[in-house]
């Protein structure tokens, strides 16, 4: 790996200079746990490392208002152990505990996964459950940018040149919502993971969504999909039930899949269909 | 001597080396720094098969830092080719490249950083050639060769009339099944440090054989094999990987061009472009009476052996050897064919040609069961080679004993019994077996000596590579029980050319076997001139003394080794030296044959398997080991479980991907090997000790062993759950899928 300055910023607004004064020469370094691998493997040249972990109260974990505020530099063990997380946001923690392994989730962060864009994450499919935004301050001051379109492309994201992702705000699911995710695959990232979320009343279901990730390029909701559950009384939703099987193949229709070392376009599509079944009978049960 | 209750053999006694591998003391090759020592980077070919145009390092030559740039023309005065078998592995690439990675150049520099830098700014121009990727290719020969020809070694082993008695056979099976590249990963990717100097080549290298490193040394420097020094520190992990010569050549090459040392380390990337498991593909054809009985076995086996020799040659031969099983056959014929292509070289890798083997033979055997109606069990019993009879015609006889083992651990296992449970209705359980020996040991060549210092402490010197195998504490064990001494009395050091005897190689589970006895004999011989010395001084016979705990006694009066060393030398310090030389013609006979041993493979599995995605998981496997007499019972189990752990990466996950000659999963995160989370939930290693191996007490090699059943037991367990006959490796979830598919399409 070629040798690169290390800058340690105190303030976002300082590490957004630093970003703009040194152009594509340099990269915000959080735990670097893609970043590294990238520079080693030469696809990431950079000279210079701008540290988002110096920045005072970065690695908060905090509710605001009810939401869940995540600093950028809070890595995955931190969020997926902090007490608030498991009482509020149990679904969050659960899967921030099965994110990669344990070395990784000591030092990655939740703000570096979803800036990378790697399109095999469970936090971007997860999060597409939530209303939440990702908090981003550049030269012209904050903005938020709505999670799902954060994400624009495999390694691509909204943000602008300069801008730096400070939290991630993540608002409860409303009353009555029950969700569920589920993860699959051999290798180290995730080959499928589906998220269901189910509002539920009077034992009808009011509001559904439906989330996929590393099977399309980017993580997606499944809008037609989600709409075959509406009016479905959730007793219904088993593993078993016809409509489920209905929602599944609308599902696996809408999955985008890509060919990749994780498998074939036919084999991810029938995953489609075989874990948006599951999820939506783990959230409904 | 009536039997005498051993001290430490046979105890699970600590590790010597754990406190200092555990706390991080222990030196590993890149641990070592010399002074003025430069690191190495490598330029790597892109291209899988090409001519090379032209070099140009000028830029590189010129950066500052930099003390030299190896390519081909830096050559002059020496061999440029190196190569167990065949020399025909250039030591920079020349003329030509002949796989993606293949170093075409190597920089010295003051630091990584700057050797990396300069191995961009070398520039070459290829006349890109259409590369020769997969067995049909090879076979095809349609384009340019990657040798001479594409095919490396041919190798038949057949009795009988094979083809012939097939006609009088009630049936006849046949299947072929596909096994693919796999790599190592030892934790600590090769390393070495070497320092030419013209009358001395000085090498530091995680080999596992610095023996043989150091002829090769000898032959392409033009140097004597007591100019060369091979020394091999702590060793993370070897499987084969580190057998041979690899880069001690290019990084010695790179040394002598710098005029200092060189260290040169490579990545997890660079070692799985060094060298690799065979990919083969076998078919078995079987006749067989109505009865189940065996008659006539044919079956070939075509294996990618990669851009280079390497081991091709005798993994070749060891493929045909093994394919046919541990059975009887009045008729046999077995073919090997290794041929080359533009991929990483293949080479040694634990049970050379063994697990492709079992793999096929293996899930052949249960077709065949199935299509008869007859147990597996049953089956194997009927077939299984007894001991006493020959396996292959003309070679060693089986000393193991296979089928009763074979039926009393099935007993173990539940297997007559057994009834899946279901958990849910996509969840399907069922059982498997597998049954395999393979001729190991290589060649019966150990050496050892054994100095008994004036205090009483003991040194070990025995040319055996510490790979992690345990061979430290194993040989420690010998040594202190034939001295009769405390094993903290005794300390065996590292493998170091100038200091050790020869030893062959560390490989084909030969040391505890063949260095143990050259360390048994001459810790005896030792024992035999302390036993002199007690006689002279209680002016008796040696018959008549008794050594025990570091002292030597005769009728009450007893005296430590330390004075009686004392005696010897008129107490003038001075040490008892023991030795020993094996060599085939050993006295107890038990070398003379090939092979020196058969080691036995025996395993079986319960999976289960998500039938909608098709996940398979091992829920409970039993490993059988035979070590003949177990020397360190635990070690015997971890190198049993370890083994096995490593046959579930290529039963289960491990593949390495090539597209268009290109490597397409050269790191860990793409290239998946089990983790902690694949171990089953239940796992028991059985040891069998009948004490009929040729090594100390008894005693037979077992490293290899474990890996062999995995992947044809876990596959006939997944066919017994869900009648899906799987061909080819790994399972991955897709496979396994599609495999269900067609069954139930069927
Ligand atoms: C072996 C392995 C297994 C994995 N398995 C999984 C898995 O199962 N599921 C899963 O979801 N993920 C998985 N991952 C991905 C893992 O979650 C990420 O590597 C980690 O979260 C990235 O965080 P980081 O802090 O290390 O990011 P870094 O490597 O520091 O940065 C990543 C990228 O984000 C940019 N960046 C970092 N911080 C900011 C910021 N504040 N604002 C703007 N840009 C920023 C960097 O410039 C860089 O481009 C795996 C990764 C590895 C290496």
């Amino acid at each position: 790996m070629r040798p690169f300055t290390l800058h340690e910023p105190t303030s976002a607004a300082e590490a957004s200079a630093l970003l703009l004064e040194r152009g594509e020469a340099a990269r915000l370094y959080a735990g670097g746990t893609e970043l590294l691998l990238a520079m080693k493997g030469g696809f990431l040249p950079c000279d210079h490392l701008v540290n988002v972990k110096t920045i005072p109260g970065m690695d908060a974990v905090a509710l605001d208002g009810g939401a869940l505020v995540i600093g950028a530099a809070a890595t995955h063990t931190a969020i997926e152990s902090a007490p608030i997380v498991r009482e509020r946001f149990p679904l969050v923690a659960q899967v921030e505990r099965r994110v990669a392994n344990a070395r990784v989730r000591n030092v990655g962060t939740l703000a570096g996964n979803l800036c990378f864009a790697e399109p095999h994450s469970d936090p971007a499919a997860l999060l597409l459950l939530y209303d939440a935004e990702a908090v981003v301050e550049g030269a012209s001051g904050e903005r938020r940018i709505s999670i799902a379109d954060l994400q624009i492309a495999p390694y691509e994201t909204a943000l602008e040149p300069g801008e730096v992702m400070t939290a991630v705000r993540i608002s409860p699911l409303p009353g009555g919502a029950r969700a569920a995710y589920l993860k699959f695959g051999i290798h180290h990232r995730p080959t499928i993971g589906v998220g269901a979320m189910l509002r539920v009343a009077e034992g009808v279901v009011v509001e559904a969504r439906l989330s996929l990730g590393s099977v399309p390029p980017v993580a997606r909701r499944l809008p037609e999909a989600e709409a075959l559950l509406l009016g479905e009384r959730a007793e219904h939703l088993n593993a078993e039930s016809s409509a489920v099987a209905e929602v599944a193949d609308a599902a696996a229709a809408q999955a985008d899949a890509v060919d990749d070392l994780h498998g074939s376009t036919e084999y991810k599509r029938h995953l489609v269909g075989v874990f948006v079944r599951r999820a939506i009978a783990q959230a409904a049960a | 001597m009536s039997a005498r209750a051993f001290s430490t053999v046979g105890q699970a006694v600590p590790r010597v080396d754990a406190e200092e591998k555990t706390s991080g003391r222990a030196k590993y090759t890149t641990d070592l720094a010399l002074p003025g020592m430069a690191y190495a980077k490598l330029a790597l070919s892109p291209l899988p098969h090409a001519r090379i145009v032209s070099i140009d390092a000028s830029r590189a030559r010129a950066l500052p830092g930099v003390y030299a740039v190896l390519t081909a023309a830096e050559l002059t005065g020496m061999e440029t080719h190196y190569g167990s078998d065949r020399k025909d592995r250039p030591i920079v690439a020349m003329g030509k490249v002949r796989f993606e990675g293949e170093p075409i150049a190597a920089v010295a520099a003051v630091d990584l950083a700057k050797a990396e830098e300069a191995v961009e700014l070398i520039e070459a121009e290829y006349e890109e050639l259409p590369p020769v990727i997969g067995l049909e290719a090879a076979l095809a020969g349609e384009s340019e060769p990657v040798q001479e020809t594409n095919v490396c070694h041919r190798y038949e082993v057949a009795w009988g009339d094979a083809a012939g008695a097939m006609a009088a056979c009630d049936h006849v099976f046949e299947d072929t099944f596909t096994f693919p590249m796999v790599y190592h990963y030892a934790m600590e990717p090769h390393a070495v440090i070497a320092d030419y100097q013209a009358d001395r080549l000085s090498v530091w290298s995680s080999a596992q054989h610095p023996f043989l490193v150091r002829a090769e040394l000898a032959r392409v420097f033009r140097k004597r094999l007591d100019q060369v020094r091979v020394v091999v520190p702590y060793v993370g992990g070897g499987y084969g990987s580190k057998s041979y010569t690899k880069i001690e050549p290019l990084a010695a090459a790179l040394s002598r061009l710098a005029g200092r040392p060189v260290r040169l380390a490579l990545s997890v990337e660079e070692a799985m472009k060094t060298v690799r498991r065979h990919a083969t593909r076998a078919t078995i054809r079987t006749g067989v009476q109505a009865d189940g009985t065996f008659v006539a076995r044919e079956c070939r086996v075509e294996l990618d052996t990669g851009a280079y020799t390497d081991n091709g040659v005798r993994v070749t031969e060891r493929a045909a050897d093994r394919l046919p099983g541990p059975y009887r056959f009045e008729h046999l014929r077995s073919e090997a064919v290794g041929l080359f292509t533009n991929t990483t070289p293949a080479g040694s890798f634990r049970s050379i040609g063994g697990p492709q083997g079992a793999w096929a033979c293996e899930s052949h055997t249960d077709n065949i069961a199935h299509a008869l109606g007859i147990d597996p069990l049953e089956l194997r019993l009927k077939n299984l080679v007894r001991p006493g009879e020959e396996l292959l015609r003309g070679r060693r006889r089986l000393e193991a004993d296979l089928a009763a083992p074979l039926a009393e651990v099935a007993r173990g296992f539940g297997w007559h019994d057994y009834e899946p449970v279901s958990t849910a209705p996509h969840l399907k359980r069922g059982v498997g077996m597998a049954c395999a020996v393979a001729n190991a040991g290589a060649s019966p060549i150990s050496g050892a000596f054994v100095r008994l210092h004036a205090d009483g402490s003991a040194t070990v010197h025995v040319g055996t590579t510490e790979i992690g195998q345990g061979s430290r504490s194993a040989l420690a064990q010998i040594a202190a029980e034939e001295l009769r001494l405390p094993l903290s009395s005794v300390r065996v050091i590292a493998s170091d050319t100038d200091a050790v005897p020869y030893d062959r190689s560390t490989g084909a589970s030969r040391s505890t076997t063949l260095a143990g006895l050259a360390v048994h004999d001459a810790a005896a011989d030792a024992r035999a001139q302390m036993e002199d010395a007690a006689a002279r001084y209680f002016e008796t016979f040696a018959e008549q003394v008794a050594l025990a705990e570091g002292s030597a006694s005769f009728e009450g009066e007893s005296i430590s080794y330390g004075a009686l060393i004392g005696q010897v030398f008129g107490g003038a310090g001075g040490e008892i030296v023991g030795r020993s030389a094996i060599t085939p013609d050993h006295p107890s006979g038990k070398l003379a044959e090939d092979p020196v041993f058969w080691e036995v493979s025996m395993g079986f599995a319960e999976v289960e398997v998500d039938t909608e995605t098709g996940r398979v998981r091992v829920l409970r496997y039993t490993s059988v080991a035979d070590p003949g007499k177990a020397i360190n019972p635990a070690q015997v189990e971890g190198q049993d479980e370890g083994a096995a752990m490593q046959g579930v990466g290529h039963t289960l996950f491990e593949e390495m991907r090539y597209e268009e000659g290109q490597l397409m999963n050269p790191n860990l995160i793409d290239y998946r090997v089990p983790t902690f989370g694949d171990l089953p939930d239940e796992f028991h290693t059985v040891l069998l000790e009948r004490g009929d191996g040729p090594g100390p007490y008894g005693a037979k090699g077992v490293g290899e062993g474990g890996i062999v059943a995995v992947a044809p037991a876990v596959a006939n367990a997944l066919f017994n759950a869900t009648g899906a006959r799987i061909r080819d490796l790994p399972l991955t979830p897709e496979r396994v899928w599609r495999a269900l598919r067609e069954t139930n399409d069927a």
